[in-house]
């Protein structure tokens, strides 16, 4: 029985006394009914969760730590994910250089297969009603890039290899959470005078049935959270009514995105009335999209053929706002339309000069999905013995890409802190031994980005009015400005540098 | 409803003050004048344009008969802002963007005016071709565009320009001088198009009994009729000739103008008078 590691994996920071009694407890209780302890049960394996397990197990000081992942999905499927190369999954994002570093720093990075992965170089944002307000964003050389683009397939399954090159964790998979509750309260009978107390300790049932203690449960189990609810932390927030469209589009063959080109690679992002539409590059001649939609526009995009969804996005890069909201209301045949309107008024000017994306000549079969758009976030992180880390503890408009880095950033955060717990003789799942450090650490941080990004979303969700005057001359001062360093400030926001 | 939607035409006005900035931006000397964008075109920097509207702003209120310059104070305020909204509202409807698309002209080739006279009473056919023979104009007396930069919005006024006479089929209005205002007050509620609003000043000229029928019962017709109705620039005049004239007012939610029988017993007794005033005043009003 797994129990019988518990005391070597605690004993570090519990005092000898409560080891000792441990040691007891599980001799004298331990029988089918008695929980497994764990040190850090983590409940979700997404990006989130699976980073701050690769981390505790990676680093020195917390790699003995006992620790159990239940993930409700099957983790082989994460492992033997494979797509040929000319395929790509719809759900991709953009990789900090800080989320880089870290996963560097974790040792996952090398499980990543970068013949998948696409850096850009330059961002092209601009006002899809005020044509002449355009940002610019470029890094100053080739390297660093502001950006990677993953799938994030490719970057669990690379957390995952590199979990599976350390120390075995328990991985709890097809697996999900039936049920949370606290430990029983010490009993009274209990001869000796000081045991482990396991009423604070959270106890999770599984649909296998069995039952685990964490002296620290961690939700990292998105935005639906089971852990949140448990600890009954309250999250504020709303719905954006709005859906974030995503799918996986292809250039022509003969244009294809070299990391080596000297001209580099760029990310574009136009805003529209519903919200922005963003391409992002994907290696070869491809790109991962996401717009987003209000959802009558989302439900219309997916009942389109794929030629008529193809010139809907080329005509959102390209046509007005008034092209665009009329093509909305067809049924069919946005295509025709679209080269008519193209060809009133061509955009291959702009396109010479790498102000808009190429035209897309497709989209991947069965790419296109959507997700409703929320802004959440928790009125805390932490309570006593649990902790949220990613979209159990945020979610974001997709605008500025961060939801995944924010997770990341989370991970880095916590496991920094449980690594200074435990190296500092701190109870790892206490508030003020372990956790504030960790609030205190990202909680500011993300809800400011949090507030930037809905702020973003409303200015430019107006479509009418001086507020599209306003955020004009806004966009071209900025852009203006570039030199004098607020640009750079704007950059090493997007970037988290 | 009337007051719903007039209002929400007007409140967009900012929101597409947007395309103002790329064309305003505009200079150039006159030593490297841009090439032009279309047949006829004759690109103007910012200042010409200015000069060009104010001097045939004057021009015109000293000679009315010149329908040219008329034209021009019409190209040259309709832009920037205007014509781009105008075209918009026919981007924003299926038959106005199918007119874009095709294209069509309203000329004597295109409108056959014999065919028409052969249509039944109370056509839109009908209805037009009167108009032209009892004002003795063709549908061939319409300037070309020749200030407004973007070719498709300079279609566009060609469109208007050339719909005009429709209009007044349309709406039925009389055809003496407060009629004539009235219509352009009309188009101006519809079109929001400059030229028609400047074009009410008109009605300094007007004599006092006239200018006192206009204020109190085809200004207010015109203004709630133009801003309630659909927008007349979306009518696809040529697939319509056939129809009830009644039909096609139901349709774009018009009213007839007010004291129909009035108009028709003064008509009756001041074609005359009308008739010589038409003669003086030329082409002031074909515009
Ligand atoms: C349209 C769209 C576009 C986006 N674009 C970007 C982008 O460009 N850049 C970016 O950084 N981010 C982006 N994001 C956000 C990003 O995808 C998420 O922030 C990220 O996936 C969050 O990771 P996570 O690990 O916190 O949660 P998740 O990825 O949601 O993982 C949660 C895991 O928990 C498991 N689970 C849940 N409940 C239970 C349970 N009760 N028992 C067991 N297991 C459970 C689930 O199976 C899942 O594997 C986008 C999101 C959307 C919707």
């Amino acid at each position: 029985m797994v129990f019988g590691n518990a005391p070597r994996a605690l004993r570090p920071y519990i005092c000898s006394s409560c080891a000792k009694s441990l040691k007891l407890r599980s001799r004298k209780f331990a029988t089918a009914a008695s929980p497994d302890i764990y040190d850090v049960a983590c409940v979700g394996g997404g990006p989130a969760g699976l980073s701050l397990l690769t981390a505790l197990r990676s680093s020195k000081a917390t790699s003995h730590l006992r620790l159990a992942l239940i993930e409700s999905q099957d983790l082989d499927r994460v492992r033997k994910w494979n797509l040929p190369p000319d395929q790509y999954s719809n759900r991709a994002s953009s990789l900090t250089p800080s989320s880089q570093a870290f996963l560097s720093q974790i040792g996952a990075w090398p499980h990543i297969d970068t013949s998948r992965v696409q850096p850009y170089h330059h961002m092209r944002v601009w006002d899809g009603l005020s044509s002449t307000a355009r940002i610019t964003f470029d890094s100053p050389t080739p390297e660093p890039a502001i950006a990677h683009m993953i799938e994030n397939q490719n970057l669990t399954r690379a957390l995952l290899a590199r979990l599976d090159s350390l120390e075995p964790i328990s991985l709890l998979d097809k697996t999900s959470v039936r049920e949370i509750h606290l430990g029983p309260p010490p009993s009274p009978l209990t001869p000796e005078p000081t045991y482990l107390n396991l009423s604070s300790y959270p106890h999770v049932t599984l649909s296998s049935n069995q039952t685990i203690a964490a002296r620290l449960l961690i939700g990292a189990d998105g935005p639906n959270s089971a852990v949140r609810t448990f600890a009954g932390i309250e999250t504020r927030g709303y719905d954006y009514n709005r859906d974030g469209v995503v799918a996986t589009l292809k250039l022509p063959s003969s244009f294809a995105h070299h990391p080596s080109s000297p001209r580099g690679v760029t990310a574009y992002q136009r805003f529209l009335p519903s919200g922005p539409i963003a391409l992002l590059a994907l290696p070869g001649p491809y790109a991962s999209l996401v717009w987003t939609t209000t959802p009558s526009q989302s439900a219309l995009l997916k009942t389109l053929s794929p030629e008529d969804f193809t010139a809907m996005v080329n005509a959102a890069f390209r046509l007005s706002a008034v092209d665009l909201n009329y093509m909305f209301t067809l049924p069919s045949n946005q295509l025709s339309e679209f080269q008519w309107r193209d060809s009133v008024h061509p955009s291959t000017a702009s396109e010479a000069k790498g102000e808009i994306p190429h035209l897309i000549s497709s989209v991947q079969q069965g790419s296109i999905a959507s997700f409703p758009l929320r802004l959440r976030h928790a009125s805390s992180y932490t309570t006593s013995r649990i902790a949220l880390i990613g979209d159990a503890a945020h979610t974001i408009h997709p605008l500025a890409g961060q939801g995944l880095n924010m997770g990341l950033s989370d991970s880095k955060a916590l496991a920094e802190a449980i690594e200074y717990a435990v190296c500092h003789g701190a109870d790892i799942g206490d508030e003020m031994g372990c956790l504030d450090r960790y609030k205190g650490e990202v909680w500011w941080g993300n809800q400011r980005l949090l507030g930037a990004v809905d702020k973003l979303h409303w200015l430019y969700s107006v479509g009418s009015g001086p507020v599209v005057g306003v955020r004009k001359w806004g966009l071209r001062a900025v852009d203006v400005m570039g030199d004098l360093g607020v640009k750079g400030w704007l950059m090493r926001q997007a970037g988290g540098l | 409803m009337a007051h719903t939607l007039a209002s929400t035409r007007l409140f967009n006005l900012p929101a597409s003050f947007r395309f103002t900035c790329v064309n305003l931006a505009r200079t150039f000397s006159v030593l490297n004048r841009p090439p032009p964008h279309y047949a006829g075109h004759v690109p103007l920097n910012v200042f010409e344009r200015g000069a060009v509207a104010a001097g045939s702003a004057i021009m015109s209120l000293l000679n009315p008969r010149r329908g040219d310059l008329i034209a021009a104070l019409g190209e040259t305020t309709a832009t920037p802002y205007f014509i781009y909204r105008l075209r918009d509202v026919m981007l924003s409807s299926p038959t106005g963007r199918r007119i874009l698309r095709d294209r069509p002209r309203i000329t004597s080739q295109t409108m056959s005016v014999t065919k028409l006279r052969a249509m039944a009473e109370n056509t839109v056919g009908r209805a037009y071709v009167d108009w032209l023979d009892r004002e003795g104009v063709s549908p061939d007396t319409r300037d070309s565009v020749k200030y407004i930069d973007d070719e498709e919005c300079a279609y566009v006024m060609q469109r208007y320009r050339e719909s005009h006479d429709f209009y007044h089929a349309l709406t039925g209005l009389p055809v003496f001088v407060e009629g004539e205002v009235a219509l352009k007050a009309f188009e101006f509620a519809n079109t929001l198009l400059p030229m028609t609003g400047l074009s009410i000043f008109a009605v300094t000229r007007m004599k006092p009994a006239e200018r006192s029928r206009f204020w109190r019962t085809y200004l207010p017709w015109a203004l709630s009729n133009g801003l309630k109705s659909k927008e007349v620039i979306n009518v696809y005049w040529e697939e319509q000739l056939e129809r009830d004239i009644d039909d096609l007012r139901a349709e774009l939610g018009l009213e007839r103008p007010p004291d129909l029988r009035e108009r028709r017993k003064a008509m009756k007794e001041q074609r005359k008078a009308a008739k010589e005033k038409r003669e003086k005043m030329g082409g002031l009003m074909a515009d």
